[in-house]
């Protein structure tokens, strides 16, 4: 490969893609910054290692006419005075949750978005999905409720949340001052539970979108999770899509044993957009031995630890979804958010990490707007689904009955 | 104050008692304007693989240098990380969190109860009630002599009463038999140590005024007022103030990682509405 590189670098000859890169949901996905691509492009300075192409920057989803040429600058020192293109639409089915850039911050772990007050400035944030709601209030799960593990944590918070009226009552009227949209996560025992939260939630000013949790336990279906199951995960979508016009993303469970026709099930049932993943179920023993950590005993693992696990889903989930999906596992810096979007997710959610540096999601976005800019894009969609296989339709990829 | 986000430089550690650390950073953003009770949320270097921040009670602070010290016992692999960090090394803090002790402004004598490391919660509450002219004992329990807090780092004001638990130091037996000795004596009492000292003081401290015939006189302002939990004025209107211990996320209030059952039947946040709450907003006999 490192050969052929070489003899096509030929002096003022665009390079040729090597494939085309499987980015059709990343091409619905990226809102186009409308001024930027009308406008006369600034001269662009590439580094050598841009312009001879590896394929990654000729797989932009708006790729503009100048952006396979060669210019001629001096390369590096005028990166910052390159506006890179950020924003993106979680919703493009509906065009109603377009983000000024792909970091979020993940249920359960920013609270309602005020909790960290001056600490971090929401405004520069993707977005903000809020703690866990439910139409009734709940307790939570008994105590201790979170703990450390190898390169991540254990929680069974449980759900504990005033309700949704509370939730709408106390927190909207906040979240309708910040341009960052907020994505409102619902959870529930039943469809007609999730129903209810989000025909309430529907038509809220400062709610932006719902984000399912479905992995509650179905109280109908003997307590099985909606999220192992297709049938039950598309019909809870099926039932909120039909009572709401926010935008719907669905966040799927790690624990299921193929991930890809619960996938499906959802997009068909008319989800906008995909998150993934959730944690993975584990449990912690208690020091002295005698009695699991938790007072929920299970508990949810999430943090580094988990990032292989949520690349692995996110790349089965790209290569059979069409619409737009956003990764969630054990982002702590900036290599974290370039692999998950190079496995085909548009944006991602920080969590576990906001814990030990709540500025970090605010940081990330800078980074990862030089990044961008020091590879010569014009915008982050240039990263996105590099790492796909080359042929989308081979059984590897697409095909549920083969599991290596 | 609000919390930030500060970076404090190491300036002593040192092993005070077998496996017990007394470490002294210089943070003068978060010195000026803490109160006793409140507490940092300490994060252990990138390359350290721990994921999680530790809070630390403040244990002194001095407003004069912008020196705060934590005291902490060695438990896990956080704790230990820290051990080995050397004067100059920085760390991220976050602070001042959480809800300060109140102390009554008519309050004389202040009964303080630390069972082992809960010194270090009620440590700072000893200093600033001197400071303000006030009179502390300071009531101290402990398993053996060998645990036992050094009073050569306690304010020569404050009377130190020792228990042990094997009697090789003082009082043989538990902390909470000295209180009532003093049960009169106080006027309020705040305590910090392990989950069954504090219920046992808080069963003690119910029924105090009963016992005592003590008559609530003149006019109560805002008699009428329902207190609310979490409130300043719950904790200042309360005889015994304690300081509550959770396993911690955010110590924001984002995740609801250290919730203790109040007697509403709400979760309360340790990091939010507490670390410090008054013994009779906490649901003791419920099991969380």
């Amino acid at each position: 490969v490192k050969a052929r590189r070489r003899v096509v670098t030929t002096p003022g000859r665009a390079v040729k893609p090597k494939r085309t890169p499987t980015i059709r949901r990343a091409k619905s996905a990226i809102v186009p910054a409308t001024p930027a691509s009308t406008a006369p492009r600034p001269t662009v300075p590439r580094s050598p290692a841009a312009g001879t192409g590896t394929g990654s920057s000729s797989g932009a989803a708006i790729s503009s006419p100048g952006s396979t040429g060669r210019a001629s600058g001096t390369g590096g020192s005028t990166r910052s005075d390159r506006t890179v293109d950020l924003s993106v639409d979680l919703a493009p089915r509906r065009g109603g949750l377009v983000l000024a850039n792909p970091i979020l911050v993940a249920s359960g772990t920013f609270g309602y978005g005020i909790e960290y007050g001056d600490v971090v400035d929401v405004e520069r944030l993707g977005a903000i999905c809020c703690k866990g709601t439910t139409l009734k209030p709940r307790v939570g799960n008994m105590t201790p409720r979170v703990t450390e593990t190898p390169a991540g944590m254990l929680n069974s918070i449980g759900l504990q949340n005033p309700g949704v009226d509370a939730v709408i009552e106390r927190y909207a009227p906040i979240w309708q001052r910040w341009q960052t949209p907020v994505i409102v996560n619902v959870a529930g025992e039943s469809i007609a539970d999730y129903a209810e939260v989000a025909r309430r939630l529907d038509g809220v000013p400062g709610v932006a979108a719902i984000e399912l949790n479905i992995s509650c336990p179905n109280v109908g279906k003997g307590g099985l999770q909606f999220a192992i199951d297709a049938d039950a995960a598309g019909a809870v979508t099926a039932a909120v899509r039909r009572v709401t016009d926010l935008p719907v993303l669905v966040k799927l469970s790690p624990n299921v044993a193929d991930i890809r026709p619960i996938a499906r099930a959802i997009e068909d049932a008319g989800a906008d957009a995909l998150t993934a993943i959730n944690t993975l179920s584990g449990i912690a023993v208690a020091p002295d031995r005698r009695r699991p950590l938790l007072g929920n005993v299970f508990g949810g693992v999430s943090g580094p630890a988990v990032k292989p696990i949520a690349l692995r889903v996110v790349y089965e989930v790209c290569q059979v979804v069409d619409i737009p999906v956003v990764a969630i596992g054990g982002v702590t810096e900036l290599a974290d958010v370039l692999d998950f979007l190079a496995v085909g997710a548009v944006a991602v959610q920080v969590g576990t990490a906001v814990f030990a540096d709540p500025t970090l999601p605010v940081r990330l976005v800078g980074e990862l707007s030089s990044a961008a800019a020091a590879a010569g894009h014009d915008s982050y969609a240039s990263f996105i689904g590099t790492a796909l296989p080359r042929q989308p339709g081979t059984p590897s990829a697409k095909g549920v009955e083969y599991r290596p | 104050v609000t919390m930030r986000l500060v970076s404090a430089e190491l300036v002593d550690s040192r092993e005070i008692l077998p496996g017990q650390w007394l470490q002294a950073f210089h943070a003068p953003a978060l010195a000026s304007g803490t109160r006793a009770g409140q507490f940092i949320h300490v994060r252990a270097g990138d390359w350290s693989g721990l994921v999680l921040r530790r809070p630390f009670s403040f244990n002194t602070v001095d407003l004069g240098t912008g020196i705060i010290t934590i005291h902490f016992r060695t438990v896990g692999r956080g704790t230990e990380w820290f051990t080995r960090l050397r004067a100059g090394d920085t760390l991220d803090m976050l602070g001042p969190l959480g809800r300060p002790f109140e102390v009554d402004s008519r309050s004389r004598h202040l009964l303080l109860v630390a069972g082992g490391l809960g010194i270090a919660g009620v440590r700072m509450l000893a200093d600033e009630a001197i400071r303000d002219g006030r009179q502390v004992v300071l009531l101290f329990g402990a398993a053996s002599a060998r645990d036992v807090y050094p009073s050569s780092l306690l304010p020569d004001e404050v009377e130190y009463v020792v228990a042990t638990d094997d009697g090789s130091l003082g009082h043989h037996g538990f902390v909470t038999d000295l209180v009532p000795a003093y049960e009169a004596w106080a006027d309020q009492a705040f305590a910090c140590g392990p989950g069954p000292m504090l219920r046992a003081l808080a069963r003690l401290a119910t029924g105090r005024r009963e016992r005592l015939g003590v008559a609530k006189l003149g006019r109560k302002r805002g008699g009428g007022r329902p207190i609310q939990i979490g409130s300043p004025r719950a904790r200042r209107k309360a005889f015994l103030q304690v300081s509550m211990e959770q396993n911690m996320g955010c110590a924001v209030g984002a995740c609801l990682g250290c919730v203790v059952m109040s007697v509403t039947g709400t979760p309360q946040r340790v990091c939010r509405e507490g670390p410090v709450f008054a013994s009779d907003e906490i649901a003791w006999e419920s099991g969380w």
